[in-house]
């Protein structure tokens, strides 16, 4: 059995290692933290941008590659970019994402604009911003982070994208999560209605603000491991109901990154959390295993291969240094960088090529020399730490991780394979 | 058009013109302060914040030294809640000469500076981080000062004598009927509206802009060279005392705690225009290796926000004028009557924060002379609005705010710990004002974060109140971005890589805020 060590549990670590497991594979996810999933707002992005509005991502990957030869989806094509959103949306089921990965949603944000994503939850897509739709959003007095104004007048004035106008108004409502808190997170509304008495009173509270033929936005705080609390408080209401992400903690994205764990536990993964990688061993071309530093010394994770997915700057896997000199954090890799100055003073301009580094791999997703080899015949990398994209403006974050960390379990079971095959001839 | 009368006209709204208006209200005669920005938003708001206990110029500049400890006193008396009495250290590191530190104290001496030698084990105790190869220190009285606080509170003492603040009010002409000064013309830059002001006397308070004002009175050649001077923000403090190197004054010598943050600064670059400075590359480089002088590590520190200042240096015929740093930072008085001919017109530049009551009673006292006046100044008797207490300002006063009012108050700015209703009433009071115009007063977005989290709450809430709607409430987030982004992208490396990082997800991947309608004009001010 083919040992893997996946580091980094954002969803392209956890990806990577449920199908690794379900492939075979003896597989351990060393998780210095929560993962990234609990930042983001719970959909499958796969392209958004390019950089006009995208409305048929699959079929516009193709263009994409060509104009942006660096990026990862040049190697990540829309036939391999679309099953793995298919396979994620599968892991998780219909409670958590819904959608044609060939067809972008538009959804409102928490400012108002209208967000173009592949897969996202059942809880959002009533919010689907298309001509004639009639919105009431509703806020809560006690949660700073929503701010129903901020939305209803701003997506009122909106051009939409399959064009046409639709029509939102703002109430602001008073419930508290918690008796006499004033200032609650959108985590502690979350909790609070997984509890099915609190949702009812909350659907009371919500109910005679809605008027005949309104679909009702809401903060995306509606329960947190009750995946049903959102239909139950549109029942309850009698009518649509959709949520709207927050900024981080985002309760979306923290469903989502619940789930997947669970999965991936259920699948034979062992998770380690609380595991910082601060060492490793590569005797000959091979990584031989990484290392923690544990109380009374180091502890060791030998594996056949190694995944790196362990995001970008946002997690610390790359770091800039005073001078401008990078690193990626673990077995410092060489890293791809733009030509020139990596920060640029125009903040609505152009990318900034400081966030276009990365690793580089081949279409393996073996991680190799800028422009040259392999630089370990056992290491590769998904998700955040391939080089050459700007995910929060392409909207293509989820997209790459996901391709990237099925494509890399592949190859990872497919050298297995070989090598077993190999075994067994000689 | 509209038009108003006062005896004086104030033109600047920096510390000096807010002092000037301050002392001529407070004389007795009818005042109007007009600024073509925010209050403070010059050189004022561009400084490391510290208040000199004089020790850095006992040696370069003796007058200015006594002027500095003198009115250090005054400051922290009467304006007690801007100014935090950090203490500070003359220390040599291991690349000055100690014994330099002789005519130092000699200095300090003659100039009646207040300082004690202090042992290098008393300073380490006291300030852990400083790098323990200095070889020998000096204790003073330096004190850090939120300019803005200081600004606001002197205007505010103004007002209470019946003065008038025009601020966004740009000065376009300077009229005069034969000999004398007689109309200051503005535009009111929110409204468009020109405004006239009928006057006998105008101060001409624009530091370092003071050439362009003079010259609008037809008083050319005013020579106000600016010497900009970059300071870099580091995410806490690395000190709480003021740390100056023991060495004659030069660049990146002084590390300034201000509240939530420390500053280092500066460097000092003759600049062509006060409202086009850069921050180089260099210049930052240079800045983190006197850091790592007086702080060991410090490379490795977190940097959140940096930015650049033009002292108003009058142009002295003793030094060239490529060098900014000797110039004169004594006050300079220019008279227009004797220069130019013209009456009721005096120019003030050069000085510094510390002295800037003392500058604005020596300017008065020249307009009274010419106007041929007894009326004393009383401006260091009195404390100014918000400093009634007496109490100075510690670093822990919002925390013992929010303790009393988390469970009726929302906290909106968890990095300064600003309320929402701090925010709402600084927007009561400034509807009109840009989030920079409500940053200067409230440290909205001046933390690590840098608005990553503060910036849409702050528009949410504005969005609620009767002043702004939604397409100048999505200007105004959109401005404040921008903004912060001019301060942010000189110095981003570390660990502020990982907040932008993690700012961009929030902007631009989770709220998509780029794609917002846009506005039928874009917010400039």
């Amino acid at each position: 059995m083919t040992r893997v060590v996946v580091i980094g549990a954002g969803v392209s670590g956890l990806v990577a290692a449920i199908r690794l497991a379900r492939g075979g594979a003896a597989v351990t996810l060393l998780a210095k933290g929560t993962g990234g999933l609990q930042l983001s707002q719970g959909t499958i992005d796969i392209l958004g941008y390019a950089p006009d509005r995208v409305e048929r991502p699959l079929d516009a990957l193709g263009d994409f590659a060509q104009a942006n030869p660096d990026h990862p989806y040049a190697f990540l094509d829309a036939e391999l970019v679309g099953a793995s959103a298919s396979y994620v949306a599968e892991l998780v089921g219909a409670e958590l994402l819904v959608g044609d990965p060939a067809v972008n949603l538009q959804l409102p944000t928490a400012v108002g604009a209208v967000r173009p994503t592949a897969l996202a939850s059942p809880s959002m897509t009533a919010g689907a911003c298309v001509d004639g739709a009639k919105f009431v959003i509703i806020g809560l007095k006690q949660l700073k982070d929503f701010y129903p104004e901020l939305v209803a007048h701003n997506l009122n004035r909106t051009d939409l994208p399959g064009g046409g106008r639709l029509e939102a108004r703002p109430v602001m409502l008073g419930f508290p999560a918690r008796e006499g808190e004033v200032d609650s997170s959108g985590l502690t509304y979350a909790r609070a209605l997984d509890d099915p008495a609190t949702r009812k009173r909350f659907a009371e509270a919500v109910k005679p603000l809605v008027a005949e033929g309104e679909s009702v936005g809401l903060p995306a705080v509606l329960g947190l491991d009750d995946h049903n609390a959102w239909s139950d408080i549109a029942d309850l209401i009698g009518a649509p109901v959709f949520e709207i992400p927050l900024p981080p903690p985002s309760v979306p994205g923290m469903r989502l990154n619940r789930t997947l764990t669970a999965v991936a536990k259920a699948s034979g993964v062992r998770v380690v959390p609380g595991s910082k990688v601060t060492g490793y061993r590569s005797p000959g071309g091979s990584v031989a295993c990484v290392q923690l530093a544990t109380a009374g010394g180091i502890r060791e994770f030998a594996a056949d291969a190694f995944l790196l997915s362990t995001g970008g700057f946002e997690s610390g896997a790359l770091h800039a240094d005073s001078r401008h000199n990078l690193r990626e954090s673990i077995f410092d890799l060489p890293l791809r960088r733009p030509e020139g100055a990596l920060v640029h003073a125009d903040y609505w301009g152009d990318p900034q090529p400081l966030f276009l580094v990365g690793v580089e791999t081949g279409p393996d997703l073996l991680v190799r020399h800028p422009g040259g080899d392999a630089v370990y015949d056992n290491l590769y990398a998904a998700g955040g730490i391939l080089a050459g994209a700007t995910r929060w403006q392409e909207k293509s974050g989820e997209g790459i991780a996901v391709a990237s960390a099925v494509k890399a379990a592949d190859s990872i079971l497919a050298a297995a394979s070989s090598a077993t095959t190999e075994g067994a001839a000689s | 058009m509209k038009t108003l009368t006062a005896d004086v006209v104030v033109v600047g709204g920096g510390s000096t013109g807010a002092g000037v208006v301050r002392d001529v209200a407070m004389r007795g005669y009818s005042a109007i302060l007009v600024d073509r920005a925010d209050l403070g938003q010059g050189t004022t708001g561009r400084y490391h914040g510290l208040l000199h206990s004089g020790g850095r110029y006992v040696v370069s500049d003796p007058h200015s030294a006594t002027e500095c400890a003198e009115e250090n006193a005054i400051v922290t008396r009467i304006q007690s809640h801007a100014v935090e009495r950090t203490g500070g250290y003359f220390v040599a590191t291991h690349v000055d000469d100690p014994a330099w530190g002789d005519d130092w104290a000699k200095g300090a001496t003659d100039t009646k500076v207040p300082f004690e030698e202090v042992s290098v084990a008393e300073v380490l105790k006291a300030e852990p981080r400083v790098n323990p190869k200095i070889s020998r220190a000096f204790k003073v009285e330096d004190g850090s000062v939120d300019g803005w606080q200081l600004v606001w509170s002197a205007a505010n003492s103004a007002k209470q004598y019946g003065a008038k603040i025009l601020t966004y009010h740009r000065v376009t002409k300077i009229n005069r009927d034969g000999d004398r000064v007689s109309q200051v013309v503005c535009t009111d830059e929110k409204t468009g509206e020109e405004v006239r002001i009928n006057t006998n006397f105008v101060l001409n308070c624009a530091a370092a802009w003071g050439g362009q004002i003079a010259h609008m009175a037809d008083c050319p050649d005013v020579q106000v060279v600016p010497g900009a001077g970059i300071m870099i923000a580091m995410n806490h403090r690395l000190t709480n005392s003021v740390i100056n190197r023991l060495t004659y004054p030069a660049d990146g010598d002084i590390l300034v705690p201000v509240h939530t943050v420390c500053i280092i600064g500066t460097t000092d670059q003759k600049a062509d225009d006060p409202d086009k400075l850069q921050i180089a590359w260099d210049e930052v480089q240079q800045m983190m290796d006197c850091g790592e002088l007086l702080v060991p590590g410090f490379r490795n520190a977190r940097a959140i926000h940096a930015w650049a200042g033009a002292r108003p240096l009058v142009k002295d015929s003793r030094v060239g004028s490529g060098d900014t740093r000797h110039m004169s930072r004594g006050m300079s008085i220019i008279d227009h009557s004797e220069r130019d001919g013209l009456k009721g017109l005096l120019t003030i530049a050069g000085g510094k924060l510390t002295t800037y009551r003392l500058m604005a009673e020596n300017v008065v006292n020249a307009m009274c002379a010419q106007l041929g006046e007894t009326r004393p100044c009383r401006t260091a008797d009195e404390q100014c609005p918000g400093s009634e207490d007496k109490k100075n300002y510690v670093i822990t006063h919002r925390l013992e705010e929010r303790e009393h009012d988390r469970t009726e108050d929302q906290i909106l700015c968890e990095c300064e710990l600003m309320s929402k209703g701090m925010f709402t009433r600084a927007l009561a009071d400034q509807p009109k004002g840009s989030f920079d115009d409500l940053r200067r007063q409230l440290r909205l977005g001046m933390g690590p974060c840098q608005g990553g989290f503060c910036s849409m709450r702050a528009t949410g809430v504005a969005l609620q109140s009767e002043h702004i709607d939604i397409e100048r409430a999505t200007g105004l987030v959109r401005l404040f971005l921008k903004n912060r982004w001019i301060g942010i992208w000189p110095i981003l490396y570390g660990d502020q890589v990982r907040q932008t990082a993690l700012d961009n997800w929030i902007f631009q991947g989770t709220l998509d805020v780029e794609h917002l309608p846009g506005p039928t004009h874009e917010e400039v001010v």
